[in-house]
């Protein structure tokens, strides 16, 4: 095979985005090396850029060719994995953002915490594509060692340091157990790398052997990592509490975002003939996320391992859709990571301008802020109340979304405990809400009472200010509007072959009756 | 049974009994410096098994990454940090060794249990044997092009990171204005230029 | 080219004529070659180390060791016997095990990868396909050896000695297989033999010392920091770290860390022979002197002659370079430990990085010259 068939053959115009971001990436690197630490004040800016070039790129793949596989099977950019990286990219635009004045007042450099920020963009981008063991694995790392990197780069900060090693050494060890997981798959496929070879490979195996069953128990014991999903969350609280809060934003967003899309290929593509035990085991990780993140987050009094158990918790509910397995189960689960992309974002932005003010994220100190800090009150409350699912926030709809496609493919347990639980949610962040809002002066916390008076004119504090407005224009309007996206998400399902090729015909046929009702259902409430 | 029939199922014998102690030791020993040496034992007696597997550049490449690098990388950072120190005895603690053991010893029975029972599909390919590097890299530059490519940025930016996290602290060039230091409370941030001496300031609030 | 005298094939065509067994031949060769190579190992060390005291003295304008054999050529023995029937002292409070360990460690990758050095077209022990890799891939099992004793020891200047030579031969072990990798993309294989063969058309000018001038310069140097030869010989700068690794070693184990360091230093110089100056080839190629006196490559005698005509050339070009190292040892003041890793990393590596490009470059611009 000659240089100029194999290029023929690779099909890279699919990889344009991330190599926008790659070149990003360089340009940052080379850019703080030319003009030195002056550079700060605008490479950001190009970061963001760069990252715009993406999402815009990714835009025209959607509206592009329908041949998505590329380089010889190893990557496959159809719908599904567009709408994922796309929510990748968001999220870092968004923590991008919120990360310059953070970066400047914690004292480390900017352009380093970019370049590893985009280096985690890119694996989260490949991974949301990768339909190859190989491309899945340096990918999953490329992710992984960058949200190492970030988790310790207040190297300076013992609880940083802490954080970095737990994730490290947690980390390390799924990475290996999914790797003997693949390379289990390896064998069984007859030295097949691609998934859906796998997948052939796997269905053909007539007698119920036990190695199929023990390489995706491995296999999920990777992902459920990447989500942070119970019983492998016990990084989580650590990990959040203790490493720089921008990069929490990420993990909670664009790390989480980026496992779902591997789990959905993964397990739709190479465990399709395992799809019921795939089910049964996301089934008992979804009720010991949703019971435990939403029980433990009761007790909290930091508001950063606060977030990071309703982190556990709605990685339970999305998982209800993963395990409907219809189109609208999918669909639901696309659309509530969107949401949850601004709500939990708009979130950690609140609590990355409250600790940079105050230099505290416990949640007493909040009480009272309404009084000093009325848009950080405004912003915090209403993602809040949108991650509890109170209408009419997108968090709300995102939940009734996945709870109807649970419910129309027969979870009713699962639907019932999701619902339980959000209940108990709701109690936890109206908690957070009342301290802040009903609080009479003398009330005031000392935190509160000594609060600087608010100016948006320092460096790096107009990014954030515009991260903070975009978060809670999208948490509260998105809701309103929800039929575009939805509609998005639902065409992304549609347009995925390996998903359609997984949706069984029986249950296609409840949905697509429903289907119509359902949306003008949210008109009429709208 | 011929001779390199015979020399094979010896060498294998002898390997895998050098991997099992050895990591039987990695494991079980108390002295970290010996399960750190032992673990390159490991490593090297898996390139013993990928020569006899005929793979001798995967094997040559075993042995300059794991015992050359990773090894001697774990190593240099326990002798670096080894300080000889006495643990206090934790209360117990032969039940957390019993559990582990048990888990430890269920795993091997279902993996081993799993890798006998399974119809394998054993590929049809024909070996290469001294082509082995050539088709090693024909395939970096065909199917695996992607991973190939992306192990490039997955390098970089671990070395970026290495850098950032052995460097001295870096010390911002301009000293906060007064409406800074009045403005924000970080608690990461350094208050002091001293922070080149690489120390830690953390007051925790 | 078949040319060449064949001794493993022929040796084993005997056996077979006695009537034993082609696999028991075989099984009866296997072993031959082998002693033969520790023998001629070690004798090339006591040759080096009768160069080193009589170039060194004649460096300092001494006589050098007269006494012992003419010339004092078997003070070597004298040294190594010495060595030997010393009392073996193991330290108190080392740990035992780790320091007779390590300097086993030390040599067997040293005495292993003579395997695949090639006298002449067929006088090689195996032919691996990988056989610069596996040179490469060996010599970075020593610093595990240089750690264990290092730790062992007990002592301080025994770990920071130790600490240092791991340092030193990891960093330059990187601009050193860089290099060599320059030199395998021209002749398209990894085998030393291949490696050879590619420099053998043209007499002296179709070395490789020519076509990789920069490769040439970076593997002398990183070759001479590997070895730990003066001027990088900080692992046991004795002004500074008393001998580093090796100041608790005494007799037998001491014995083993001065055989490596020096098979390892005829080892480098075989090596660069090999890579860089034709192998095993005359300055001129020997197929034009015969085709000149009308002689066939086939007859036995030419056959011996043209071998030992190979080996002896390898044997000259190695000990030329020892006998460099040896002067460069008398001439050049030691580094200090961050100018030699500022040289290894901020120089050789981006240099030889640089020369693998252009290698690449050159290749695919010219492919006649450059191995195409």
């Amino acid at each position: 095979m000659d240089v100029v068939t194999l290029a023929s053959q690779l099909n890279a115009g699919t990889i344009i985005p991330e190599g926008i971001v790659t070149l990003t990436l360089l340009v940052v690197l080379v850019g703080d090396l030319i003009a030195g630490r002056k550079s700060a004040s605008w490479l950001p800016y190009v970061a963001i850029v760069g990252l715009l070039g993406a999402i815009a790129a990714l835009f025209v793949q959607w509206n592009g060719t329908s041949d998505t596989i590329a380089f010889l099977g190893a990557f496959n950019g159809d719908a599904l994995s567009i709408v994922f990286r796309g929510i990748v990219v968001l999220s870092t635009i968004i923590t991008v953002l919120v990360s310059i004045s953070y970066v400047r007042q914690s004292g480390t450099s900017l352009s380093e915490f970019l370049s590893i920020l985009l280096a985690a963009t890119i694996g989260g981008m490949f991974l949301c594509g990768a339909s190859e063991l190989v491309t899945v694995f340096i990918a999953l790392e490329t992710l992984s060692i960058a949200s190492y990197l970030m988790t310790g780069y207040t190297k300076g900060d013992v609880r940083s340091n802490e954080a970095a090693l737990k994730y490290l050494l947690i980390g390390a060890a799924s990475s290996a157990v999914f790797l003997y997981g693949a390379s289990l798959l390896y064998g069984l496929a007859g030295g097949e790398t691609q998934l859906d070879r796998i997948g052939i490979a796997l269905s053909q195996i007539e007698t119920p052997a036990i190695a199929p069953v023990v390489a995706l128990v491995f296999v999920i014991c990777g992902i459920a990592f990447k989500l942070s999903a119970a019983p492998f969350h016990q990084w989580t609280p650590d990990v959040y509490e203790g490493s720089p809060t921008p990069v929490v934003a990420f993990l909670s967003v664009g790390s989480k975002a980026a496992g779902f899309a591997f789990a959905v290929r993964m397990l739709v593509t190479a465990f399709g003939s395992l799809t019921e035990q795939w089910h049964f085991i996301f089934a008992a990780l979804a009720v010991l996320s949703m019971i435990l993140g939403n029980a433990v987050a009761l007790a909290q009094t930091s508001m950063k391992r606060l977030l990071a158990y309703s982190s556990i918790a709605q990685a339970g509910f999305v998982l209800i859709g993963l395990i409907a397995g219809t189109e609208s189960g999918y669909a639901s689960v696309i659309f509530y990571l969107f949401a949850y992309l601004f709500m939990n974002l708009g979130g950690f932005a609140c609590v990355i301008l409250f600790s940079l003010r105050t230099g505290t994220d416990r949640i007493s100190d909040y009480a009272g802020l309404y009084q000093k800090d009325p848009l950080l009150t405004l912003t915090l409350s209403i993602c809040l109340l949108s991650l509890g699912g109170i209408p009419p926030f997108v968090g709300f709809f995102g939940k009734i979304y996945l709870f109807w496609a649970g419910w129309q493919a027969e979870l009713y347990g699962l639907v019932l405990l999701g619902l339980i639980t959000s209940v108990i949610s709701i109690y936890y962040y109206i908690r957070v809400v009342k301290m802040m809002v009903v609080k009479e002066p003398h009330e005031m916390s000392e935190t509160v009472k000594n609060y600087p008076e608010v100016s948006w004119n320092l460096p790096g504090m107009r990014p954030l200010q515009v991260g903070i407005v975009l978060a809670l224009v999208a948490t509260s309007l998105v809701g309103i509007l929800a039929n575009p996206p939805i509609d998005l998400a639902k065409a992304s399902v549609q347009r995925s072959p390996i998903l359609q090729a997984s949706i069984s015909p029986a249950k296609e046929v409840a949905v697509s009756r429903f289907a119509p009702v359902q949306s003008s259902e949210f008109r009429v409430q709208n | 049974m011929d001779l390199a029939h015979g020399v094979q199922l010896v060498s294998f014998g002898i390997l895998a009994a050098i991997a099992i102690v050895a990591a039987l030791g990695v494991v079980l020993l108390q002295n970290i410096v010996y399960s750190a040496f032992l673990l390159g034992g490991v490593f090297a007696s898996m390139a013993g098994m990928y020569l006899l597997l005929n793979g001798d550049f995967v094997a040559a490449a075993q042995l300059i990454i794991y015992v050359g690098a990773v090894n001697v990388l774990i190593l240099f950072g326990i002798m670096l940090v080894n300080k000889q120190q006495d643990f206090p005895a934790i209360k117990g603690m032969w039940i957390r060794k019993g559990a582990t053991a048990l888990v430890g010893a269920g795993l091997l029975v279902l993996l081993a249990g799993t890798i006998v029972t399974t119809p394998w599909a054993i590929s049809t390919a024909t070996p290469t044997g001294d082509g082995s590097t050539l088709k090693i890299g024909e395939h970096f530059f065909s199917d695996f092009l992607l991973p190939f490519e992306l192990a490039s940025v997955l390098l970089l930016i671990a070395m970026v990171g290495a850098i950032v996290l052995a460097r001295r602290e870096f010390v911002p060039e301009d000293t906060p204005t007064t409406e800074e230091e009045l403005a924000f409370k970080l608690p990461e941030r350094p208050r002091e230029t001293a922070a080149i001496a690489g120390g830690s300031q953390t007051s925790p609030e | 080219m078949e040319a060449g005298i064949d001794l493993q094939s022929s040796a084993i065509e005997m056996l077979t004529g006695f009537g034993v067994p082609p696999g028991a031949a075989k099984a009866m060769w296997m072993p031959l070659p082998m002693t033969l190579m520790l023998a001629v190992a070690t004798f090339g060390v006591l040759v080096s180390v009768w160069l080193e005291r009589k170039i060194s003295a004649a460096a300092q304008q001494r006589i050098g060791p007269e006494f012992a054999g003419p010339l004092g050529s078997l003070q070597p023995v004298a040294d190594g016997l010495k060595l030997v029937f010393k009392e073996d002292v193991v330290p108190n409070q080392a740990d035992p095990w780790l320091f007779t360990l390590g300097p086993i460690i030390v040599v067997i990758p040293v005495f292993l990868s003579y395997l695949v050095i090639p006298f002449g077209q067929h006088l090689v022990l195996t032919n691996v396909a990988i056989g610069a890799f596996f040179w490469i891939a060996l010599s970075s099992v020593t610093p595990i050896g240089l750690l264990m004793s290092g730790y062992a020891s007990n002592n301080k200047y025994a770990l920071i000695g130790g600490l240092r030579a791991v340092a030193q031969s990891i960093s330059y072990e990187l601009p050193l297989a860089l290099s060599v990798v320059a030199v395998v993309m021209m002749s398209n294989s990894l085998s030393t033999i291949d490696i050879v063969e590619q420099q053998s058309s043209y007499g002296i000018l179709g070395w490789n010392l020519w076509r990789q001038p920069v490769g040439f310069i970076i593997f002398w140097i990183a070759a001479v920091a590997e070895t730990e030869r003066l001027p990088f010989d900080l692992p046991e700068a004795e002004e500074e770290l008393v001998a580093g690794y090796q100041t608790e070693y005494a007799g037998m184990k001491f014995a083993l860390f001065y055989l490596g360091s020096y098979v390892n230093l005829v080892l480098s110089a075989l090596f660069f022979s090999i890579f860089y100056l034709g192998g095993w080839n005359f300055i001129v190629p020997i197929e034009w002197i015969l085709d000149g006196l009308n002689l066939s490559a086939d007859i036995a005698w030419v056959q011996v002659l043209t071998a030992t005509l190979g080996i002896i050339m390898v044997l000259v070009k190695t000990y030329l370079l020892v006998f460099v190292t040896i002067l460069l040892r008398w001439t050049t003041p030691r580094v200090r430990i961050d100018q030699l890793l500022d040289l290894g990393w901020k120089f050789l590596l981006p240099v030889s990085l640089v020369n693998l490009l252009l290698t690449a470059g050159l290749k695919l611009a010219f492919p006649f010259a450059f191995g195409g």
